[in-house]
């Protein structure tokens, strides 16, 4: 059976202290259905330890589930940390409990989409799509 | 900005310790990962580098394999920790190999998961892998993942295989010990006799140690490489026994053994979650190493055949007898 190359693959993280993964493997799982391979790091993670990860996996996208509150932080810190590292093409995204007045803030920082709590699987995936669209691996 | 595999083995070696060589080498592993084909490109790339950065290749090739959640991603976590307890200034690479979807193509890679504590160590780089419709155990992109691991300067390469089955024994072929990892609830001593992924194993890791029936599989596992000692020295050889002396279907089968294993087979007892029998573990993989990887390895010795490559049908010992070892790490 020839190799087949999937869609781009996308790390899933969640930083900081809170341990509620369900809705980061609630996106994992939809992400995979949806074909891509997505890189799980489990929870109670630094932001120094997903953007390390996720160099040396060479992913297209991070995908963030935050419900401690402390996303303004957290997001700022692993886009500084991309930079830093010379990883600042890939792709961050996010999710969790975020009120809608952080959303510009976050905008402002470089998250490409937010996804909080009641939205659909299709959404995810449409929004996902779209972004890593013109990001085809040469 | 794309750049060639050229310009990133180049990378890669301007600054092995750079963050940007870790950057450079991930992106080359995602070049021969999607594109297997070509493999001989990159290591047509490595060939052309002035002879002082040329890097050696990687002193030992481990492949970790066994059941899915028989804990061969925390077995791997707690050996990279204690190999780097011992060798602080040595590089140590990780490939990890998790399922495809059959349908739609999409994989969850989580034995990362329990490796994330060496995320920001420099000198341990962790790669994930989706096995892309590949049987086997494997994936195609394993082969380019260890030529550049081998680049930045890895010293030892675990590769760990997808969850395994009772068939799947690519691994023999790539790494040049296998740590086959089991645990306790898998069977009773029936399965140990069966052919496959049994006869593969150079080390026998019982995992699960804090668990009650682990001492147990132990015993069996000794009891079964003792079995198959026997056997192949013709201590036990029910044809031999039927056609009387000198029967030449005897000695050949005695001979040709089913094995693939290419030293004498141990078996630990570990708890790779309460880090118990890990420090044994390493001593006799140490030890082990010491005798099939030495300074001429290169050429003849086995991580020199391992890289002849994917499907080679695997090296058989060609020795009578081996002795069974026990390495009853857990119960001191």
């Amino acid at each position: 059976m020839p190799a087949r190359v999937p869609k781009p693959r996308i790390l899933i993280g969640k930083p900081g202290l809170d341990g509620h993964d369900r809705g980061a493997k609630y996106v994992a799982h939809v992400l995979r259905d949806a074909g891509y391979e997505v890189v799980y790091t489990g929870i109670r993670r630094s932001p120094e330890q997903i953007v390390d990860a996720a160099v040396q996996e060479d992913v297209a996208a991070i995908g963030l589930s935050l419900l401690s509150g402390a996303h303004n932080v957290l997001f700022k810190r692993i886009i500084d940390l991309l930079k830093e590292r010379g990883a600042g093409d890939v792709l961050v995204f996010g999710g969790g409990t975020i009120p809608p007045d952080d959303l510009p803030g976050l905008e402002k920082l470089g998250v490409a989409a937010v996804f909080t709590p009641g939205t659909s699987a299709k959404t995810i995936i449409e929004t996902i799509d779209r972004l890593l669209a013109g990001r085809a691996k040469p | 900005m794309t750049r060639s595999i050229a310009q990133l083995v180049e990378a890669v070696v301007a600054a092995r310790d750079d963050i940007a060589a870790i950057r450079s080498a991930a992106q080359l592993i995602s070049i021969v990962e999607d594109a297997p084909e070509r493999l001989p490109e990159l290591i047509q790339a490595i060939s052309r580098l002035a002879e002082a950065s040329r890097p050696r290749h990687a002193r030992l090739l481990l492949g970790v394999t066994g059941a899915p959640g028989s804990g061969k991603s925390t077995l791997v976590d707690a050996m990279v920790a204690e190999c780097r307890t011992r060798f602080p200034e040595r590089r140590v690479g990780v490939v990890a190999v998790d399922p495809s979807s059959p349908f739609t193509g999409g994989a969850v890679l989580g034995d990362r998961v329990r490796m994330m504590r060496h995320a920001t160590d420099p000198k341990v780089f962790v790669r994930s892998m989706a096995s892309r419709g590949h049987l086997g155990g494997l994936t195609l992109g394993v082969r380019g993942a260890i030529h550049v691991l081998g680049l930045l300067g890895c010293d030892v390469v675990f590769i760990e295989t997808v969850g395994v089955g009772q068939s799947e024994v690519e691994i023999a072929g790539v790494a040049d010990l296998v740590l086959l990892v089991l645990a306790p609830g898998q069977g009773d001593s029936v399965q140990l006799l069966k052919a496959g992924l049994m006869e593969i194993g150079d080390v026998f890791v019982v995992n699960k140690a804090d668990k009650p029936e682990a001492a147990k599989v132990h015993a069996e596992v000794l009891a079964a490489l003792e079995l198959d000692k026997q056997v192949h020295a013709g201590e036990v050889d029910p044809l031999s026994a039927e056609s009387g002396d000198g029967s030449q279907a005897g000695d050949a089968l005695a001979f040709e053994r089913g094995r693939c294993g290419r030293v004498e087979p141990r078996a630990c007892l570990v708890s790779a979650q309460d880090k118990k029998g890990v420090v044994e573990l390493v001593d006799a993989v140490e030890e082990i190493a010491a005798g099939v990887a030495g300074p001429s390895h290169e050429e003849s010795g086995l991580a020199g055949r391992a890289r002849d490559g994917f499907g080679r049908p695997a090296g058989r010992t060609s020795s009578g007898h081996r002795t069974v070892q026990a390495v009853a790490c857990a119960s001191g």
